[in-house]
């Protein structure tokens, strides 16, 4: 309580120190005392505070170097992933262009059987013409040759007399006779 | 304390051995508002710590950290793990509040308890940690209080508020009178383990100068890291808890 009035009362008359100034009492600033307790905080806090700090720095100097190897080994899988990618790719491209090359030849195959069995079937189509054809021919032909025939067995039967008859089986006979001598 | 001073203009030898200043504030005026200097001017002594140090630290920022970056990054990690483990999934946007609150208090409470502060005299008061004036603690206190708020709000809207009749509504002013207690706690903690740390080297320096401090004093250091670790993960805590929905 006294201490109040005190302050106040202070402000007006306080003796010792009236502006700011150093205190040069040794046993009143306890310079020795603060030293003292200084000097072991010193000596003992630094030992410990080293071996906190040395401890906290290799802890991230390990982390450091945990997670530099984990990104190296990051590195490495990702260039073989990379590497297999490239050789799949490859493969695939290959497959692609084998593929098409294929498909190709598949074509080709397929358009050359085509028209082979094609001009085959055109050769069987020209075949069947032209045998129709001969065929029509042929029976034109033989109709003919009996139309012929019977017009010649016609006029023979009616022109035929003796004496004609007789020159022309000579006539045959000869003709007959240079044949033979020509097979011959 | 300051019953000791009491006979102060009669005793002024007896002063000058056993002069424990509490309560005792170097005023300035700023725009209407008496602000306690000392506290200020040991601030921004921190801030300039802190950024200097972070500023250096990542200057020239390396894969493989070296000393400084290491440790800062280190320290980093400690604040990211406390706000991952207090708020949980959506600590991310966090850990700014957070680590600025523990590095805040952690480095104010160790210059008070490592710098020679005393050396410099002021007209009124002395210099000492600036968590160890209740304005600033509060500060943080409030701080932390609309960063929770905030932090529910924005997470869940006016549903938020739903969370004061969990699980049922007889807690209704329990959970209102939370609200309160939760920076005032915090605020009032630190406070008063910073004071009270403060206060025993200094009345024991006043009786005994040399060595019997000592341990005390390391008594205080570890106090003070313990106290912006406490503070910190609290801070989270509360952010965590008004973000967590039961949905």
């Amino acid at each position: 309580m006294k201490n109040v009035t005190d302050s106040f009362i202070s402000l007006g008359y306080w003796p010792s120190a009236e502006s700011f100034g150093f205190n040069t009492d040794i046993l009143a600033t306890n310079p020795i005392n603060l030293s003292v307790v200084l000097g072991v905080l010193i000596f003992f806090g630094k030992g410990v505070l080293s071996d906190l700090l040395d401890n906290r720095k290799q802890r991230i100097l390990k982390t450091i170097q945990n997670s530099e190897e984990l990104r190296g080994g990051a590195i490495e899988q990702l260039e073989k992933a990379r590497a297999r990618l490239r050789k799949v790719e490859m493969e695939a491209d290959q497959f692609r262009v084998n593929g098409y090359s294929e498909i190709e030849r598949e074509k080709l195959n397929l358009i050359n059987s085509t028209s082979k069995s094609l001009e085959q079937l055109e050769n069987y189509k020209n075949e069947t013409i032209r045998f129709e054809q001969q065929k029509a021919i042929n029976q034109v032909r033989q109709q003919v040759f009996q139309q012929a025939l019977q017009g010649a067995l016609g006029t023979l039967n009616s022109c035929l007399d003796n004496e004609l008859h007789l020159r022309t089986i000579s006539a045959n006979i000869g003709m007959f006779g240079t044949m033979k001598e020509i097979t011959n | 304390m300051n019953i000791l001073l009491c006979s102060i203009n009669t005793q002024k030898g007896l002063y000058d051995i056993s002069g424990v200043e509490v309560g005792q504030h170097l005023y300035w005026q700023i725009g209407g508002f008496q602000v306690h200097a000392q506290v200020l001017i040991t601030s921004w002594v921190v801030i300039a710590i802190l950024l200097g140090s972070a500023i250096i630290a990542v200057r020239n920022p390396q894969t493989i950290p070296t000393d400084g970056q290491n440790f800062f990054e280190y320290v980093l990690e400690f604040i990211r793990d406390v706000s991952k483990t207090q708020i949980g999934e959506e600590y991310g946007p966090w850990v700014p509040f957070i680590g600025t609150m523990f590095l805040f208090i952690f480095v104010s409470n160790w210059s008070g308890a490592l710098l020679p502060w005393k050396i410099i005299q002021l007209p009124h008061g002395e210099l000492a940690a600036p968590t160890n004036d209740i304005n600033t603690t509060v500060a943080l206190a409030l701080l932390t209080s609309v960063a929770y708020f905030y932090a529910g709000l924005s997470k869940k809207g006016l549903s938020y508020f739903g969370k004061y009749i969990q699980p049922t509504p007889i807690l209704l002013p329990i959970n209102i009178l939370e609200d309160f207690t939760k920076p005032l706690s915090l605020s009032f903690r630190l406070f008063g383990n910073i004071l009270a740390d403060e206060l025993v080297v200094v009345v024991l320096v006043s009786l005994v100068p040399l060595v019997v401090p000592i341990p005390v004093m390391f008594l205080g250091l570890f106090t003070s890291g313990i106290q912006a670790l406490i503070f910190a993960t609290l801070a989270a805590a509360y952010i965590g808890e008004s973000m967590e929905g039961h949905h």
